[in-house]
């Protein structure tokens, strides 16, 4: 263990969350200075923006990035004040926080690469010094209906924050969670009660209290909630796990909304304008968050759903005999304009690869001054794209391919002398499309080449034949890498993880041509998006399952009308369930009764129409959940490989969620979903 | 020669595994069901982005289930390609013990996991039982029947 | 696979690591991985800490000052408040700069106080010197 903290093992991570601050603190100006324009105060903003710039500070601080210490540390200073001043912040500072800002940019790419760093602008630190303001007090337009202890921990910002926009429906309540590891173990925590009331209105506060436990029990621990909100009583406390009598308004006196919504959208408008997101080389390029495309994504998919609504509603006017062929042809259209709109918003999700590998000269510089060794790096990256989802996957493989690269295939400089090769050893990372669905990355270096002999002795295996065997060593689970373990990648993935990333989670090909004392390259086939499923959630027998959309004929309700029974053949002698669905009759089953879940049948039942070969078959579940894009994990492991169930997603709670197909589970030994 | 091994507990009995077979011990909350499945597989857990099956000792060990708590333990086990969560009571505890003192375990274990003892060793005053995690999480998936005095 | 257990007897330690970056949190377990038998759970917020903290035992808390919500010293008072939490050791991890909050975090009940940047060496120091103390034992 090295005595110093090795910084290059979290260059990567400091440049991504410096990089989110930034943007973050870009957003926060944008709204400060929409609301300066407005002459209101915006306090929550200021002090985001004060706390993105402090943990920047800190952050730099780790990694020796002096000149952004200077400059975050000044300010923050300035931040500091505006928000004691409950979020006044003067027009002139917003100048010389945008310009610092841009002088911080600057001094990140720098870091990414490797350049040494600017010293920090001594007119801009002198400027964040000098600036000093009278700030307002706060306006005082009502007062709070709280106890003098929770009052005394609001800040006037929050106080103003809690008392200002109310009126139209808006209000200022106060509701409790009473954390317990029941709910815990549901998922119910603190962290997503929060998120959740982010959902429904402004979260202005939390504050941990201490409550008398049972009789004879220790204290226990609540969070009081101090929101501005316009939802309901009912919706607030299920997102506390509460019941609607435990929230209470708190915001004695009501204030009209500015009558000023048209100046506040000229004033946002010019806040986007020059004078702010003047970014020196970004040209017409938009830097947009992830989540804001899948937002986009999830519109799309509501109009997924409605557009099978409307085809279902032409279907019973063609049941009726009515002249439908207009609506068709519109349904037709329609539907091609959903795709395009589809592959449009995930065109915007793709990333190019020379984006992915900007970070790792970087990288193999620092890898390379750890071990004494001489590298050159070239990266011919090409203009390929990739899936944004493929690149988080991807890079933590390309880190691991160098890290070995530079660690073991490469010689010290003294030892390629005297093998008789030049001092600087050479890796090469090539990128090229290959077809209009793979990209092939290619990682090569002129080092020693993979002692088979070495290998196969460590995996106390036969000596491999050929280089896809050796690969198959090497990838081996448990097998530790190809060499010695030095202080650089003892830790991080081993090569069975690359494999796992690029062939079980890609779904792409990993091979490897090496030669000893000639060198080794590891060729990757990657899916350009494919990993990418489109799935419907539903629920039965109290799950969540999902289902791959294109395996999806229709989405329809169960109802009692809809409904056949006919006499089952077999043994147990309930009737079976026959659904009429466009002037077909489909044999209905209970997807919880298949699974061999309790069955409790809920009061709208849906049923998902499959298709599998020429026969169609109805599943029926307790509520359809939503459409969502996930990337599915085949599951391996004998012990969870069953008949029905195809791999695993995770729907963004962090939990596994099964991949359901449905028409298999009909064949599993025991069929019991048919009975009603 | 001594070696570290991990303690676990499940129902009353202690077992330990070697330190070196367990790649992470996480705590557990809870797995999601895997319809179908073996009835001791607790079922799915994400690690660290990995989706791994987890067994539910008390089941494979014949134990009636009892409600978790913050204590229970999930040992991650590593069998060639394979990687297993071992769902436990808990485990608190870090030994070394001397391999040199493991015994073959006597014929007839009091306890219902016996089948999947592979050693026993004295910890101090306490009988800690080894288990045989490649017998407990099946081989090419097919759980073998347990044989009585089965290799160690 | 560089997975290190205690070269001697000795229980799991728990260690939460209270952090709203992750960078920060990966450099704090960095910094610490050379102390054997620790264990480290990581919580984003002082909300998530507190949550925490009030449903299973720790036997220290690694905390920075600056967090949405509520911060460190907010933590640190709330910490005390409790009986059971009020001997659980807690070092404060902050930014350089916040000298002025290191005698409030102090008075509020923090057991050591740190600077960013900090040294793996100088955390170490001070995790070992608050563990040896003997009130770092869960139950």
């Amino acid at each position: 263990m090295s005595q110093r903290l090795d910084v290059s093992e979290f260059l990567t991570g400091y440049l991504a969350e410096a990089e989110e601050h930034l943007a973050i603190a870009r957003s926060c100006l944008t709204t400060i200075h929409a609301a300066i324009q407005r002459s209101e105060l915006s306090p929550k903003s200021v002090r985001e923006l004060f706390r993105s710039i402090h943990t920047l500070k800190g952050l730099s601080s780790m990694v020796g990035a002096e000149p952004i210490v200077q400059l975050t540390h000044e300010m923050e200073t300035l931040l500091r004040a505006a928000t004691k001043a409950g979020g006044d912040l003067p027009a002139g500072a917003i100048d010389i926080v945008v310009a610092s800002l841009g002088a911080i940019e600057e001094r990140i790419s720098q870091v990414a690469k490797r350049e040494p760093l600017t010293a920090a602008p001594k007119a801009l630190l002198d400027a964040l010094g000098e600036l000093q303001f009278e700030g307002r007090p706060p306006s005082q337009k009502g007062t709070l209906d709280l106890d003098d202890e929770t009052l005394a921990k609001l800040s006037a910002g929050e106080r103003e924050e809690l008392l200002q926009g109310l009126g139209g429906g808006r209000r200022a309540v106060r509701v409790e969670f009473v954390p317990s590891q029941k709910l815990s173990s549901e998922g119910f925590n603190i962290t997503k009660v929060r998120s959740e009331l982010t959902k429904l209105g402004d979260l202005v506060k939390v504050l941990p209290r201490s409550i008398p436990g049972a009789a004879g029990n220790p204290a226990q621990v609540a969070f009081v909630l101090l929101l501005v909100t316009s939802a309901d009583d009912d919706a607030i406390a299920a997102a506390c796990a509460t019941t609607p009598e435990e929230v209470r308004a708190i915001a004695s006196s009501i204030v009209p909304l500015p009558a000023a919504s048209s100046v506040a959208m000229e004033a946002t408008n010019d806040a986007s304008g020059d004078d702010l997101e003047r970014s020196p080389r970004q040209g017409d390029v938009l830097r947009v968050e992830v989540k804001r495309l899948d937002e986009a994504l999830d519109g799309l998919s509501s109009l997924v759903v409605s557009r099978w609504r409307i085809e279902r509603a032409v279907w019973k006017l063609d049941e009726e005999h009515a002249n439908t062929r207009e609506l068709k042809n519109l349904l037709l259209e329609n539907g091609r304009q959903l795709r395009d709109l589809r592959a449009a918003i995930m065109r915007a999700r793709m990333v190019p690869v020379s984006e992915l590998l900007e970070r790792t000269p970087l990288l193999v510089r620092g890898l390379a001054r750890s071990s004494n060794k001489l590298v050159r790096l070239t990266i011919e990256a090409g203009t390929s794209e990739l899936d944004k989802s493929v690149v988080d996957r991807l890079f933590p493989v390309i880190v691991h391919l160098l890290r070995n690269a530079v660690d073991h295939a490469l010689e010290t400089p003294e030892g390629r002398k005297a093998a008789g090769k030049p001092e600087e050893g050479n890796i090469r990372v090539t990128c090229r499309t290959q077809s209009a669905t793979q990209l092939a990355l290619v990682i090569s270096d002129d080092g020693r080449g993979v002692d088979a002999a070495r290998v196969a002795a460590r995996a106390k295996s036969e000596m491999p034949r050929t280089d896809a065997e050796l690969l198959a060593l090497i990838t081996r689970s448990g097998l530790s890498t190809l060499d010695k373990a030095t202080h650089t990648s003892g830790r991080g993935l081993g090569m069975d993880i690359v494999k796992r990333v690029v062939e079980a989670e890609l779904g792409g090909e990993l091979t490897m041509q090496t030669e000893r004392g000639k060198g080794t390259t590891f060729t990757l086939l990657v899916p350009l998006s494919v990993t990418i499923f489109d799935v419907f959630s539903f629920s039965a027998g109290g799950n969540t399952y999902v289902v791959p959309v294109s395996t999806v004929e229709d989405l329809i309700e169960v109802s009692s009308r809809s409904i056949v029974l006919a006499p089952n053949p077999s043994a147990d002698g309930n009737a079976v369930r026959l659904l009429r669905h466009r002037g077909q009759t489909l044999p209905l089953y209970r997807v919880d009764a298949l699974l061999g879940l309790k069955s409790s049948p809920a009061p709208t039942p849906k049923a998902i129409i499959v298709r599998r070969d020429t026969q169609s078959f109805a599943f029926e579940v307790d509520h359809m959940l939503g459409q969502k894009e996930v990337v599915v994990r085949p599951l391996r492991d004998p012990l969870v490989r069953v008949r029905g169930i195809s791999g695993s997603t995770d729907l963004g709670d962090g939990e596994p969620t099964l991949v359901l197909d449905l028409p298999s589970l009909l064949y599993r030994p025991t069929l019991q979903g048919l009975a009603s | 020669m001594n070696a570290l091994h991990v303690v676990f507990k499940v129902g009353e009995a202690e077992y330990v595994l070697a330190a070196s077979d367990v790649l992470q011990m996480e705590t557990f909350s809870r797995a999601t069901e895997v319809p179908g499945a073996a009835s001791y597989v607790a079922g799915l857990v994400q690690l660290r982005g990995q989706v791994i099956p987890v067994v539910d000792l008390r089941a494979r060990f014949g134990l009636p289930p009892i409600a978790r708590t913050l204590d229970a333990r999930v040992l991650v086990v590593r069998d060639g390609d394979r990687v297993v969560g071992l769902l436990a009571d808990s485990a608190r505890e870090v030994i070394n013990l001397d391999t040199e003192t493991f015994q073959k375990p006597p014929g007839a274990i009091g306890t219902q996991s016996a089948g999947f003892v592979s050693a026993v060793a004295q910890a101090g005053t306490r009988l800690v039982m080894q288990i045989d995690f490649q017998k407990v999480i099946g081989q090419d998936g097919i759980p073998k029947e347990r044989k009585d005095g089965a290799e160690t | 696979m560089g997975y290190a257990w205690p070269p001697h007897e000795a229980p799991l330690t728990e260690v939460l690591v209270v952090d709203d970056s992750k960078v920060m949190r990966e450099m704090i377990v960095a910094c610490l991985r050379a102390e054997v038998g620790l264990t480290f759970e990581h919580a984003a917020s002082g909300l998530e800490a507190i949550e925490r903290l009030s449903l299973k035992p720790f036997s220290l808390v690694v905390l920075d000052l600056n967090m949405p919500d509520i911060g460190g010293i907010e933590v640190v008072e709330f910490v005390r408040s409790q009986d059971t939490l009020r001997d659980l050791p807690i070092i404060i991890v902050t930014t350089r700069g916040d000298e002025g909050s290191r005698s409030k975090a102090l008075l509020a009940g923090a057991s050591r106080f740190m600077t960013k940047p900090f040294t793996p060496e100088g955390l170490l120091a001070e995790v070992r010197s608050l563990l040896g103390q003997g009130h770092a034992r869960p139950q």
